[in-house]
């Protein structure tokens, strides 16, 4: 049916009226003929409107008679119509013209160059490679040659392993991937020094020579594991003499870059206090505000009233303003003026209540000291409240963790 | 028996005996009906009536009457045809 309706598009149809005593016997004789009829409908008493194709109107004019019907032509339709229409409009007819070949014409260079995949290499550097072997923004499209351009992109930046050139439309896409190179080692000499307090559970020596042990308790800036290797204090061969001529330059200690992992307990202390008795003030929720406009040192009110209709309050000031711009410095301001009631509390609670809540503030100052992605080992509160009655409860919460505290420090032996 | 009916029987027993379907060998009306909304006929032989409201068309021997609402004639071919519309029944006279 779409194909049937495409053509009938293709090649022009009108929509015609039918009157006369027996419209049908037009239809059956039309038909009868092969002649296609389509969205056939009563439109009278007499009438029929239907479809027909631009090329059957002719033979209709002698079934037309033949049936004793007339017929009019209502609409013309279609491409032939749409022709005529067009013919006497040739500057839009150009118009179109131009348009299409401009756009065929544009999009047969490269308007984007995009590189993906790269990590370590810098895009501008595969660009540029690009650009040497042809593949540049602006270039005719049919003048890459993909397989030259991904050659050249290799031979200059022996980092990548493998690259691709796509065509996609306008844009056209190098894909690279990098090699993974093994990095720098550290050459420079450094001892691993403790990054923060703690008692040391651990220490696991890959180069350099251990200072600490397990159990110790170490300072911020301690050296952990030196750097610095004393020569090896050599045992008398069993049964042997010891030579003398062993020269004392091996006795030189080394140097090394010390590389390990010291693992250690460390703690972070909070603490947090909690009264019996509690006051202050605090926002009930309420709030009134005034908008005001400034012009020149005049005030215009566009909204609210500037009553306060509260008796304790918090004001809140805010000033809109255009930015200036270049020398013109609009004379406006927007003020909108907030008042906040606030109320005055009073807060009792139990000495249990209290020190649940002195405890939650202590654990939250200690949490705050916390590094991030720590496991919390174990954690525990202690009650430091001074024997005076009326005194606030006061909370100290202490959390252990076990970290990684080694960090390099360089040094020049 | 008339010598037209015993034509007429002859051929149907032939095409039974054959498997070849009725519209093909008897002449008769394929006639298809697409809920209420649409229904198609092969083989017929011209349209006597046209009303929004009943669709008369000749078949083979006698006449298929349509009656529905806003009934239209979509599509006509010399052999083939297409009402659309709201279709209430349809009826061999």
């Amino acid at each position: 049916m779409f194909m049937f309706k495409l053509i009938s598009y293709l090649l022009g149809y009108v929509v015609i009226l039918v009157t006369g005593e027996a419209p049908e016997k037009f239809v059956n004789m039309a038909a009868g003929r092969g002649i296609f009829l389509w969205d056939v409908f009563r439109s009278g008493d007499r009438a029929i409107t239907m479809k027909v194709r631009l090329n059957a109107v002719k033979p209709l004019r002698h079934i037309a008679r033949r049936t004793r019907c007339r017929f009019r032509i209502c609409q013309r339709r279609g491409v032939p119509f749409h022709a005529v229409w067009l013919r006497r409009r040739k500057a839009l007819a150009l118009g179109a013209v131009i348009f299409l070949t401009a756009l065929y014409f544009l999009s047969t260079f490269v308007w984007f160059v995009e590189v993906r995949g790269n990590e370590q290499l810098d895009t501008f550097e595969v660009l540029e490679a690009a650009e040497e072997a042809g593949l540049y923004r602006g270039v005719f499209k049919r003048s890459i040659e993909a397989g030259r351009v991904e050659a050249k992109i290799q031979e200059k930046l022996p980092l990548v392993s493998w690259t691709g050139v796509y065509i996609q439309g306008t844009r056209v896409i190098i894909e690279v991937a990098e090699r993974t190179v093994p990095g720098e080692e550290e050459r420079r000499t450094s001892h691993i020094v403790a990054a923060k307090e703690g008692m040391v559970k651990e220490v696991l020596v890959f180069d350099g020579y251990p200072v600490v042990k397990e159990g110790d308790t170490v300072e911020q800036g301690q050296v952990l594991i030196s750097g610095e290797i004393p020569p090896y204090a050599e045992e008398p061969a069993p049964g042997g003499k010891r030579t003398d001529d062993e020269s004392e330059g091996d006795r030189q200690p080394r140097y090394v870059h010390a590389k390990g992992i010291v693992r250690a307990r460390v703690w972070y202390e909070g603490y947090g206090e909690a009264g019996t008795v509690e006051t202050g003030r605090r926002p009930t929720g309420r709030s009134a505000s005034w908008v005001s406009m400034d012009f020149e040192g005049k005030e215009i009110i566009l909204s609210g009233s500037p009553d306060i209709p509260f008796e304790n309050y918090k004001v809140e000031t805010f000033v809109k303003k255009i930015p200036d711009w270049r020398n013109l410095n609009m004379p406006v301001e927007i003020i909108t003026v907030k008042y906040i009631e606030m109320d005055d509390y009073r807060l009792e609670r139990s000495r249990e209540d209290a020190i649940k809540l002195a405890g939650e503030r202590a654990r939250e100052a200690a949490a705050k000291l916390l590094p991030e992605n720590i496991e919390v080992r174990e954690q525990w509160l202690e009650d430091v409240t001074s024997g005076n009655a009326g005194d606030p409860v006061r909370i100290r919460a202490v959390m252990e963790t076990i970290e990684d505290i080694g960090r390099d420090k360089f040094f020049t032996p | 028996m008339s010598w037209r009916d015993f034509k007429r029987k002859v051929q149907r027993q032939f095409s039974e005996y054959l498997e070849i379907p009725g519209d093909v060998m008897l002449d008769l009306p394929k006639i298809i009906l697409v809920g209420n909304i649409q229904l198609f006929i092969e083989n017929h032989r011209g349209i006597i009536e046209y009303t929004p409201e009943g669709v008369r068309v000749s078949v083979g021997e006698g006449e298929v009457a349509v009656t529905g609402q806003d009934l239209m004639l979509r599509n006509i071919l010399p052999d083939e045809l297409c009402v659309e519309g709201r279709i209430r029944s349809l009826k061999f006279l």
